[in-house]
């Protein structure tokens, strides 16, 4: 894993305390049954917080797997999405 | 703290196996991260307990308060927003906003802070409540420019300003300061309209952390300092005594050292407060004395005791205040403007915290002023507090007259007309009690501290009971000074919690403490709950005394046993 998906995989263990690292890549509302809408309210909050950036509102049906953040991340460093990246 | 930091601190926090703490939030917003960090917060505070926040139904304020009075918690926190006083203050309602409306929400949130307060009031009788006035900014609902305060606004918030003082004014409310939050969080970073929006939840992650902390803090107070030594040269006042003479100190405006004049106002106040105020300064003694009886001194010298002035080392100086306070160096902070002595007084008393007084720097001088206010603040100021300076110094007094006196200690006891008075009242509940037990480490049975709420979960139990001592002879009060807390069980009566203030010692009090347990429920035999810590060596003597033998825990003595010895203890 790099350095970003090692953060955020760091974010999904915080409010999935109970999944291990391979349950984390392979995380969405369907496989992780803790994943409730306060959950993914609380999820998206700590990657706001972690990568400093701002997610909007239009954004956010993307962010129901741990790839589906990635791709979100990745996007975002490249400029291509509407936020900025804290390193 | 981050979300992800209380995420994993709360992580941590399942893996305790102490009680939990029963919390229950009243609020009309939807809590959620400020849950979060409130949890990881009071899981620091209350280090040893699981947290339960329990929380009522998103936007019904009033009914979460009514049932925050019927509530199974140990802790009520209140958290009031805008729209708890008038829906229409907030941004998820639809009303119209029209300036004929504006007096209507006027009555309406006076209505509403009406039952608001007298929901807090029927919660505290029941268990500790934290309030939290609305933190947000108001809503652009009123006709005039932002840079304005226009009536509604003035009226509106005079509205919660009223609820907060009268709560405030109950013995188990607090209150959280908005200055303190307005010093944390700046006012345009607290609101988050997105989120608001989408989830009910207004406040910017920054802003929910800083609310979480301050509701936590106020939950469990730290427990104040009781005593600070200062230094005199360039901190009371500005300038050498030794070198200046005594006309030659200054702390007034025209000789720009008017700050000096500030920290003696300060110490006044804090002296007024209870705190006691010492000072260690490395000067001629017959100078000092002429200083401290300028008659221009913001500070009375009646507020200072002792002054130890020599011109040996300062933590010498300390080491002769600490005794002659009897406290622990842990519960005092010492002041001076010189980084060495700060140093050579930290090595001798690690314990002590160390504080440079930023002479020429008078932002720093106001900022420590602030600090020692945080490090000595407490809730309400008993009576005990105001009488404390002056009992130390004629106990020192009565102790110098005993150590010389060739009576016995009881003859000398009815020579000052020493007058014990017992209180066995609980409702309410006194809180020089809690105060007592807090903070006294020396005769203290077991150590053990309560918070607010388990100190009064402790007494909803009928076999309990609560006993006050007070004393006062020819000299003056000093006021209540001994507490013991405990069960009936049948004829045997258990002593969960005794504490005595240290500077009752010497008196007999607690000899006359266990005669009036004797006579009060006449029970056929007393267990100690006691148990040895690092300082509470005094109670420990005193059990060996009364049971004849080093105390074990939970030691027990029979009623004809104890009779038999308070009679020659006594009498001794």
């Amino acid at each position: 894993m790099d350095e970003k998906q090692v953060r955020l995989a760091g974010c999904f263990s915080a409010v999935f305390p109970e999944l291990n690292t391979d349950e984390i890549l392979k995380a969405s509302p369907t496989s992780v049954s803790d994943w409730d809408s306060v959950a993914g309210v609380t999820l998206l909050a700590v990657v706001e917080e972690e990568f400093g950036i701002s997610i909007e509102v239009d954004d956010m049906a993307s962010f129901n797997s741990f790839d589906g953040f990635l791709s979100y991340l990745q996007a975002a460093e490249k400029g291509s999405q509407h936020c900025s990246i804290d390193g | 703290m981050k979300l992800i930091e209380a995420l994993d601190i709360l992580k941590g926090m399942k893996r305790r196996k102490g009680e939990a703490l029963v919390c229950s939030l009243a609020a009309g917003i939807n809590p959620l991260h400020l849950k979060t960090f409130l949890a990881a917060e009071l899981s620091l505070l209350f280090a040893d307990q699981t947290i339960e926040i329990s929380e009522g139904l998103f936007g019904d304020f009033l009914g979460n308060l009514g049932r925050l009075a019927k509530a199974d918690a140990e802790i009520g926190i209140v958290l009031m927003e805008w729209s708890d006083l008038d829906p229409r203050l907030g941004i998820r309602n639809s009303a119209r906003w029209t300036p004929l409306e504006l007096a209507d929400i006027l009555s309406t949130a006076r209505a509403r802070a009406a039952q608001i307060q007298q929901g807090i009031e029927e919660t505290c009788q029941r268990l500790p409540v934290v309030v939290c006035l609305p933190t947000l900014p108001l809503p652009p609902i009123s006709f005039v420019p932002g840079w304005e305060a226009g009536w509604f606004e003035l009226d509106l918030k005079a509205i919660v300003q009223s609820v907060g003082a009268q709560v405030s004014r109950c013995a188990q409310v607090r209150v959280l300061s908005p200055q303190r939050i307005d010093l944390l969080s700046p006012l345009q970073e607290r609101f988050d309209v997105e989120s608001e929006v989408l989830t009910g939840f207004p406040y910017r992650l920054p802003h929910a952390s800083v609310l979480a902390n301050c509701l936590a803090r106020l939950t469990r107070n730290p427990i104040p300092k009781k005593g600070l030594i200062t230094d005199l040269d360039d901190t009371v006042w500005r300038g050498i005594v030794g070198e200046a003479g005594t006309d030659g100190i200054s702390w007034d405006l025209d000789q720009h050292s008017q700050m000096h004049a500030f920290y003696q106002r300060f110490l006044g106040a804090m002296a007024s407060e209870g705190v006691l105020i010492g000072v260690a300064s490395k000067n001629d003694p017959v100078r000092v004395e002429e200083a401290l009886r300028r008659s221009d001194l913001a500070l009375s010298p009646a507020a200072i005791f002792p002054v130890e002035a020599s011109w040996g080392p300062k933590s010498q100086a300390v080491t002769r205040i600490l005794r002659t306070w009897n406290v622990g160096a842990d519960s005092v902070v010492f002041v001076d403007d010189s980084s060495l002595e700060l140093a050579e007084v930290k090595a001798a008393h690690p314990e002590i915290e160390c504080l440079l007084f930023p002479t020429k720097d008078n932002a720093a001088i106001y900022q420590l002023a602030l600090r020692l206010r945080d490090l000595f603040g407490k809730s309400i100021v008993l009576e005990e507090d105001s009488i404390r300076m002056e009992s130390i110094r004629r106990s020192q007094a009565n102790t110098e007259v005993l150590d010389s006196s060739t009576a016995s200690p009881s003859g000398f006891l009815e020579d000052v007309d020493a007058e014990m008075s017992f209180d066995f009242s609980r409702t309410p509940l006194d809180p020089r009690a809690l105060q007592l037990v807090n903070k006294t480490n020396q005769f203290n049975l077991n150590g053990r501290r309560y918070t607010e709420a388990s100190w009064h979960n402790y007494f909803l139990n009928p076999a309990s009971w609560l006993l006050l001592a007070s004393y006062r002879d020819k000299f003056g009060p000093l006021g209540k000074v001994a507490a013991i807390a405990g069960c009936q069980e049948g004829k045997k009566l258990i002593v969960h919690t005794w504490v005595m203030s240290c500077r009752a010692f010497s008196r007999r009090i607690e000899y006359k403490c266990l005669a009036e347990l004797l006579d009060r429920f006449n029970p056929d035999e007393i267990e100690f709950d006691y148990l040895q810590t690092d300082r509470n060596g005094p109670i420990g003597t005193f059990l060996s005394d009364v049971l004849g033998a080093l105390p074990m825990s939970s030691c027990t003595i029979s009623r004809e046993a104890l009779e038999t010895r308070l009679g020659s203890l006594l009498e001794a």
